[in-house]
């Protein structure tokens, strides 16, 4: 089967972009907890097990992870990544995406 | 739209575009211009006193359910496992959630479309100037055309009512385990009668065993053999999970009286099969476990933790297979092992459930591939092709597909010459005249296209 969404061109309505350039823009964390936390929180939900099983318990968590290029978390978010479907930019703006590298790589 | 039909550019229009099993927000013909409405996201209306939410297409389950605990409103939504779904793109495409209020096109309540052609239109009472029951009666008066723009390609949708369930004065969900395959029949024959008095009050639904292991668990954690799981290998999740061959996850809603009553009644009926075993929450130590969360889910808490499933084999890829058949034993069985012997044939696991509607099963099963891989692909087209074949056959039609099938279901709709899917053409002929908005959805071409369909 196709890939579904990477084929694909977004189209965004105009009221809808003038709508979302009027409200503050969100912080890294924000994003994070409204797009990504559903599956990496720190409970059951299937990317945290899942990249426990794969890459090892102590990379479970993104939120505690200093190993990730921003490069990368991009292409992940941007393209998917097996069971993680892709985000389009309707989801998150180029912009939000950049703070939202910049929330998962800044140093702990 | 004016510059769509101006230029003649096809539009595929998407709510959030979280279609996943289904063709996410892809287009059946490449090419066309994704209208992606998930920024149209308000919240219009919330009213608790009759229970209803009026929204835009963007607005999604988490966005509505924030809205409501926020302010705290006694209101609770139905969900469908995603919860990044669009309320309205949900509804249309005729999808499912899990509380009383599961089936959500029978909860949506009059719209405003915008036709192909640019006119804006509102249904059912919203077609009368000064209204105050557009969200509170869908009929209005004359044809009751709603149902027109589900599934179909024949308006954009950008209003919506949709029917909330007022909070109830007590929730009690529970979880009945069956231990052998066969068990399926009695205990869709024993939940008919129950579901259609209104004694099993939600949409429940019965899991199989490999469903609800894999939603927290993967496959190479029991199993690193070809092919689907052998039956010891079963019984062993079985034990370790404390689950059954199948999973029957209902709810009590409403006075602690009434569902004491009503569970009296479940559990009488169910412990006619032997080995069933009978759970409230406070059963179920370990977690994550099954119940602890299809309890979230069936009050209507949105989430994303079934897409765990889809990690079973570490693929990622996943199709669905959704026959409606009738709340019969005989049809469950026959059903399933009509089903589960290809899939398995074809080197998959049985990933299934059939969600109880009123007088119908939705059986849905999804076959978790490899998506990286072109001979899983194929394999996957081979299979699909032969399970509607073969469900056809025995007057089983599918109640939703990916974009990659609709033709091949709609095909399958044939009764007098094909006469539903020549109306649907006139339709989308008179509606939509210049063919623009999303093509070959549901199988429904425009005049130009129509060849296509017949390849
Ligand atoms: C793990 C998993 C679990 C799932 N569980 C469920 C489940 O429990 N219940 C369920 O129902 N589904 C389920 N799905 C399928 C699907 O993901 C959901 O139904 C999801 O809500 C659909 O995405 P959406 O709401 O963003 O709809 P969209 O993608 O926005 O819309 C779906 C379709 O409806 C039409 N449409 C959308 N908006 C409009 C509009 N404004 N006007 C006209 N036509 C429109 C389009 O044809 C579109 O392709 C599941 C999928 C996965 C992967
Ligand atoms: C529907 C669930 C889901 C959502 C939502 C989700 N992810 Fe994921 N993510 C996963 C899964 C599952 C994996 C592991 C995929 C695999 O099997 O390799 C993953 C993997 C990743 C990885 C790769 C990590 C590695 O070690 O290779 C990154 C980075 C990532 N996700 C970032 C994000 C970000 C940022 C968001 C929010 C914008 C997000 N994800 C939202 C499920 C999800």
């Amino acid at each position: 089967m196709r890939s579904a969404v990477r084929t694909t061109m977004a189209v965004t309505s105009l009221v809808g972009a003038a709508l979302s350039a009027a409200a503050a823009e969100p912080t890294g964390k924000e994003i994070f907890d409204r797009h990504c936390i559903h599956c990496h929180g720190p409970g059951s939900e299937p990317g945290t097990p899942q990249l426990s099983r794969t890459r090892g318990a102590e990379r479970a968590l993104l939120t505690e992870r200093n190993d990730l290029a921003p490069e990368y978390i991009q292409a992940v978010v941007r393209n998917g990544l097996r069971s993680m479907p892709p985000f389009v930019p309707s989801d998150l703006t180029d912009a939000q995406l950049e703070a939202l590298v910049q929330y998962l790589t800044a140093p702990r | 739209m004016k510059v769509a039909n101006e230029f003649r550019v096809p539009l595929w229009v998407v709510s959030r575009g979280k279609n996943f099993a289904y063709g996410g927000a892809a287009p059946v013909l490449s090419g066309s211009v994704v209208l992606d409405l998930s920024r149209m996201n308000r919240i219009l209306e919330v009213n608790e006193k009759f229970g209803y939410a009026l929204v835009e297409p963007g607005v999604s389950y988490f966005d509505l359910y924030r809205y409501i605990e926020e302010r705290g409103l006694k209101l609770w939504l139905d969900v469908p496992d995603p919860g990044w779904g669009s309320v309205v793109g949900n509804a249309l495409d005729h999808g499912v959630g899990y509380t009383p209020y599961g089936d959500h096109f029978m909860m949506q309540c009059g719209m405003e479309v915008v036709l192909p052609t640019g006119e804006v239109v509102r249904t059912g009472m919203g077609a009368l100037p000064g209204n105050n029951t557009w969200q509170l009666f869908k009929y209005g008066f004359g044809p009751y055309v709603d149902g027109i723009f589900s599934q179909s390609n024949f308006g954009i949708v950008t209003k919506m009512g949709i029917w909330l369930m007022p909070e109830p004065a007590g929730y009690r969900p529970y979880l009945i385990t069956f231990p052998r395959e066969e068990d399926i029949e009695q205990v869709v024959e024993i939940a008919r009668p129950l579901r259609l008095n209104n004694v099993i009050q939600n949409a429940a639904t019965i899991r199989s065993l490999v469903l609800d292991a894999a939603v927290f668990a993967a496959k190479s954690q029991y199993y690193h053999g070809d092919g689907p799981i052998p039956d010891s290998v079963a019984r062993r999740i079985m034990e370790d999970l404390e689950i059954g061959m199948w999973n029957f996850c209902g709810a009590l809603y409403g006075p602690p009286p009434i569902m004491d009553a009503l569970w009296t009644a479940i559990r009488d009926s169910f412990s006619s099969i032997p080995g069933a075993k009978f759970y409230f929450l406070e059963d179920r130590k370990r977690r994550p476990d099954i119940l602890a969360h299809r309890a979230e889910t069936m009050r209507g808490i949105p989430k994303l933790t079934e897409f765990g499933f889809l990690n079973w084999n570490g693929g990622g890829g996943h199709v669905g297979f959704s026959p409606v058949s009738p709340t019969t034993g005989e049809d469950a069985i026959k059903q399933y092992r009509m089903v589960s012997r290809r899939v398995r044939e074809y080197g998959f696991d049985y990933m299934g459930l059939m969600a109880i509607g009123f007088r119908e099963l939705h059986h849905v099963t999804v076959v978790v591939y490899n998506q990286n891989d072109p001979e899983e692909h194929r394999k996957i087209d081979e299979l699909f092709a032969l399970l509607v074949r073969e469900a056809a056959a025995e007057g089983y039609g599918e109640y939703r597909t990916h974009i990659h099938y609709m033709d091949m279901i709609a095909r399958t709709y044939s009764w007098n010459d094909n006469a539903l899917m020549k109306m649907h053409e006139k339709i989308k002929d008179a509606l939509d005249p210049n063919g623009i908005l999303s093509p070959g959805k549901s199988g429904i071409w425009p005049k130009h296209l129509r060849e296509r369909s017949d390849a």
